[in-house]
């Protein structure tokens, strides 16, 4: 009975001391499985928030920044006019990119979703901001692969980064084709770290291979 | 111990289902409802988005004391204890407006801001470079926006009713005494400046800030790039000639190179020229630009450039009754420094320092003419927030500048120079209210060694937002100004010159279209006049003379209703007039034209990847005095028309042809008549038309831009 009555005592204790851990598990899961249903810039804003919240939370863990920020990134893209709003999406996307480079510079994502930020200020205004941003974006993706050639985001990110350029310069984006293929028949030889890093990127390599005849 | 078990079980799960519902709404101070804010309670993961009405709910297992907090973007965080305690809780929350300088109401009366950084801006650093007919003249790309009026037969910056010399230029707020070229007499000038250097630019036509002084008329503050992004080697081919130009990148900072060569003969040889050179223009340019971070947030500035350049034009003389030689040797030298370093938390500190060692040696029909100048300005400031609200700027600054000038004629040599040290302090307090309404209010204080004479100058400007699109704002102040070395190279029993501004200006801007109206009142005194005596005495010269010039200045800027087009269109009226100098009574000032017009057009052709641009610029005619007349400035001119058109191609990434034509339909221009000196013997003066350099004046070129390509080089050069 006495013993009973430690083990317990003592699995409580360490329940409650895991239960933080675990309820950033649970919340990080939950959230990532909304990323599924999200159509609108206000649902990606939503998700956003989640991840900000949970950031708050979890000052060491470069996830729920990566998200944030990616979140944010996608607003930027999302939105069809408002340059001074794309601009306002990125800069708090910026927020969180920065303190992921100084928490997690061993990541190759976080470099990934830095050229992924940069090619979102080019958009905004191509003529003023091209030459600068498609070099730091390069830059970064350059850093991206330097840590890790096999990441798919990041190669996913050149590919179409190296495809606006081709088909800004009027040149044929078909000569892309076999590596888009090449990208998307190894994605899933990549494994993420855990169920709860970045795995996204896969229907867009599809997208692009669906568009090459 | 089953029974235990199964009552801690019962108690947990007691816990777990003590659930309570938080909702309600979250709304602006004095506002709308905030869709899409962040709801949460602190330091759990329970919370919710709210929905388009502002509406938010949701459930949480905690009890007891929480803190709720509120989040959304350009809004201040808003958090309030709460008792959870299973009973449902309804919250109707606001969140106060986040006070940010970027989107506050900004002073824009008198000033155009272009950096790439905002998207409000009026005009941008690519127009600069862009805007046809500038050809790639910092100066030449102004005179497209109001409050400006084009000399042709200077191309010097004439700012609402001000003299040329009444316009100063700062870089990283160093002053530079030569800003322009050197050229001959009524033959246009330009920037000494690549517009390529600049990341922004402030172009301030009236009423500016206490920090400048030395200025009647306005100040363009440039401000060169800070780190260039990677290696890089750089070919321009110009029609004109070539410039070479190398950056390479460490760590901490960078250096740029630039050596250039230009001889206008090939060219001159192919275009008919209305002047008679008996050399071309010719000139050769080194500059090195440096860069160097220092700890966290200090950034040091250095450029320095020496160029060389001369030319002999053929120029008819009237009295002579011939051709004589004008020839010019022009040796520049120029430093340009400054430190910028942030302490603590909001004091920034800045150094700017800049020196000039300038030479003209002319000839002119066998006389010799030197001119030597050296000038040298430091400034110091310091500006602390003290709150978000409140700025505090101060300074103080020293002017040096020297000049000699030395007179060779076959029989004498005359020699004259003057030595001139300004010591200047400023203070300045930027106070908000609000978003809505801000003041500027400061002071500058102002001795002159020299003229042994100070000056205070008091400065008012003060803005309001009427609206999130628009905004009205006003600016006062006194602007004084040492004559010019023409007055004091004689004499130093002269005053400050003295302007006072009134300025008030609307402009509003919504959707990538901007509007602005300004109206403005200047009120000059004590202008230098050369009386009757002989020019070399210092008695000839008093101070005086005064005028006034008021105007209205209209700006409107469309990016949005042309797809891929975007044009600018500037209309200014002018009133002025002046007796300074040598006039006999007040009269409409010979660089002044009321009407100034410019429209520019500028087009993106993306499936031939080119920018096209069109400009038109009207003047209508200036006065120019005819001796033969009894009127002083009883002549008129003809208008000012010229269409410009340029096209950049983008061939590849790294490589851009660019062309360009100024006064494409060949319009003729004439800037009023040069006349003899002393009258024939049939008691008329002689004259002649002065007219630019050519109908048209051609320009291609080809920019090629060499990198290390491929991602694995890029990696060194992260820091």
């Amino acid at each position: 009975m006495k013993t009973t009555l430690f083990t317990l005592t003592m699995l409580l204790a360490s329940f409650a001391g895991m239960s933080q851990k675990n309820e950033y598990y649970q919340a990080m899961g939950e959230t990532l499985s909304q990323y599924a249903t999200c159509r609108t810039v206000e649902d990606f804003q939503a998700l956003g928030n989640r991840f900000s919240m949970i950031a708050g939370n979890e000052k060491e863990e470069w996830l729920p920044l990566y998200y944030h920020a990616h979140c944010f990134i996608i607003m930027s893209f999302m939105e069809p006019s408002d340059a001074v709003k794309k601009d306002a999406y990125l800069d708090e996307a910026e927020k969180s990119v920065n303190k992921l480079v100084s928490i997690a510079p061993e990541e190759s994502d976080v470099f990934a979703l830095q050229a992924m930020l940069y090619t979102g200020r080019l958009v905004v205004n191509p003529m003023e901001r091209g030459q600068q941003y498609s070099i730091l974006s390069g830059q970064a993706i350059g850093r991206a692969l330097g840590i890790d050639p096999s990441n798919p985001r990041a190669r996913l990110i050149k590919l179409q980064n190296d495809m606006g350029t081709a088909r800004f310069y009027g040149k044929d984006t078909g000569e892309y084709c076999s590596e888009a293929k090449e990208l998307l028949a190894g994605w899933d030889n990549f494994s993420p770290k855990s169920r709860l890093h970045p795995a996204w990127g896969k229907d867009q390599a599809a997208e692009i291979v669906s568009g090459c005849k | 111990m089953k029974i235990f078990f199964t009552s801690f079980l019962l108690i947990f799960s007691s816990v777990l289902s003590a659930q309570t519902i938080i909702s309600g709404t979250v709304r602006a101070k004095n506002g709308g409802t905030l869709p899409g804010a962040n709801v949460y309670l602190k330091g759990t993961y329970d919370g919710a988005s709210t929905d388009a009405d502002g509406r938010f709910s949701f459930r949480t297992q905690k009890t007891g004391q929480f803190t709720i907090s509120v989040e959304f973007l350009g809004y201040e965080s808003h958090s309030e204890p709460l008792t959870l305690n299973g009973k449902d809780i309804k919250l109707a929350l606001e969140l106060m407006e986040t006070f940010s300088k970027l989107d506050a109401v900004t002073i824009t009366a008198g000033t155009f801001e272009a950096s790439d950084k905002k998207q409000a801006n009026t005009i941008s650093s690519l127009d600069m470079i862009t805007t046809a007919g500038a050809a790639g003249d910092v100066f030449g790309a102004l005179q497209t926006l109001p409050g400006t009026t084009t000399n042709g037969e200077s191309g010097r910056l004439f700012v609402k009713g001000g003299d040329s010399d009444e316009s100063q230029t700062y870089i990283d707020g160093a002053l530079v005494h030569t800003p322009y070229n050197s050229t001959a007499p009524n033959t246009a000038t330009r920037g000494r400046f690549n517009p390529f250097m600049f990341k922004g630019t402030i172009f301030s036509t009236g009423g500016y800030s206490a920090e400048y002084g030395q200025a009647l008329s306005s100040v363009l503050l440039l401000n060169t790039n800070d780190m260039p992004v990677q290696d890089q080697f750089d070919l321009s081919l110009l029609t004109i000639g070539p410039e070479i130009a190398g950056t390479k990148l460490w760590k901490t900072g960078a250096v740029t190179a630039t050596l250039g060569y230009s001889n206008l003969q090939p060219y001159m040889n192919l275009v008919p020229q209305n002047f008679e050179w008996k050399k071309a223009p010719e000139s050769a340019a080194a500059a090195i630009s440096i860069r160097q971070k220092t700890g966290k947030t200090g950034m040091l500035k250095i450029y320095s450039s020496f160029d060389n350049g001369r030319f002999t034009l053929g120029q008819f003389d009237l009295d002579q009754d011939t051709m004589v030689d004008y020839g010019l040797r022009n040796g520049n030298f120029f430093v340009n420094t400054s430190y910028r370093t942030t302490i603590g938390e909001n004091l920034i500190f800045s150094t700017s320092a800049s020196f000039t060692n300038d030479r003209d040696k002319v000839n002119f029909d066998g006389n010799h003419f030197d001119k030597s100048l050296k000038g040298f300005h430091l400034k110091q400031t310091a500006s602390r927030e003290i709150t978000e609200k409140i700025t505090l700027r101060g300074g103080v600054e020293w002017f040096s500048r020297s000049l000699e000038q030395t007179f060779h004629t076959p029989a004498d040599t005359f020699v004259n120079s003057y030595d001139i040290n300004t010591m200047a302090a400023f203070t300045e307090a930027e106070l908000y209210a609000s978003k809505n309404f801000v003041t500027r209010v400061g002071a500058r204080l102002e001795h002159n060694d020299y003229l042994n004479r100070s000056s205070l100058a008091p400065r008012l400007t003060a803005a309001w937002k009427l609206d999130e699109t628009s905004q009205f704002s006003i600016a006062y102040g006194w602007f004084f100004q040492n004559p010019s070395d023409d007055y004091l190279i004689y004499t130093d029993k002269l005053n400050y010159e003295r302007a006072d501004h009134y300025t008030f200006s609307y402009q509003s801007s919504r959707n990538e279209r901007t509007l602005r109206a300004e109206i403005y009142y200047k009120d000059y005194r004590n202008l230098t006049k050369q009386g009757q005596g002989e020019f070399y005495l210092p008695e000839t010269y008093n101070n005086s003379g005064s005028g006034f010039a008021s105007g209205l200045d209209i700006f409107w800027r469309d990016k949005k209703s042309i797809r891929n087009g975007d044009y600018w269109i500037s209309y200014s009226y002018l009133d002025t007039k002046r007796d300074y100098k040598d006039y006999p009574e007040e009269a409409i000032p010979g660089f002044a034209s009321k009407h100034n017009l410019a429209v520019v057009y500028k087009h993106w052709f993306d499936k031939i990847r080119s920018y096209a641009g069109v400009n038109y610029k009207y003047s209508s005619p200036r006065v120019y005095n005819n001796p033969n007349s009894p009127e002083f400035n009883g002549e008129k001119t003809i208008a000012y028309h010229t269409l410009d058109v340029s096209w950049s191609f983008l061939f590849k990434p790294n490589i851009i042809f660019y062309g360009a034509v100024t006064n494409l339909p060949g319009f003729k221009q004439e800037f009023g008549r040069r006349y003899s000196e002393t009258p024939d013997d049939s008691g008329i003066y002689r004259s002649t038309a002065i007219v630019p350099g050519s109908g048209r004046f051609y320009i291609l070129a080809c920019f090629i831009t060499f990198t290390k390509k491929g991602t694995e080089n890029q990696l060194d050069k992260i820091q």
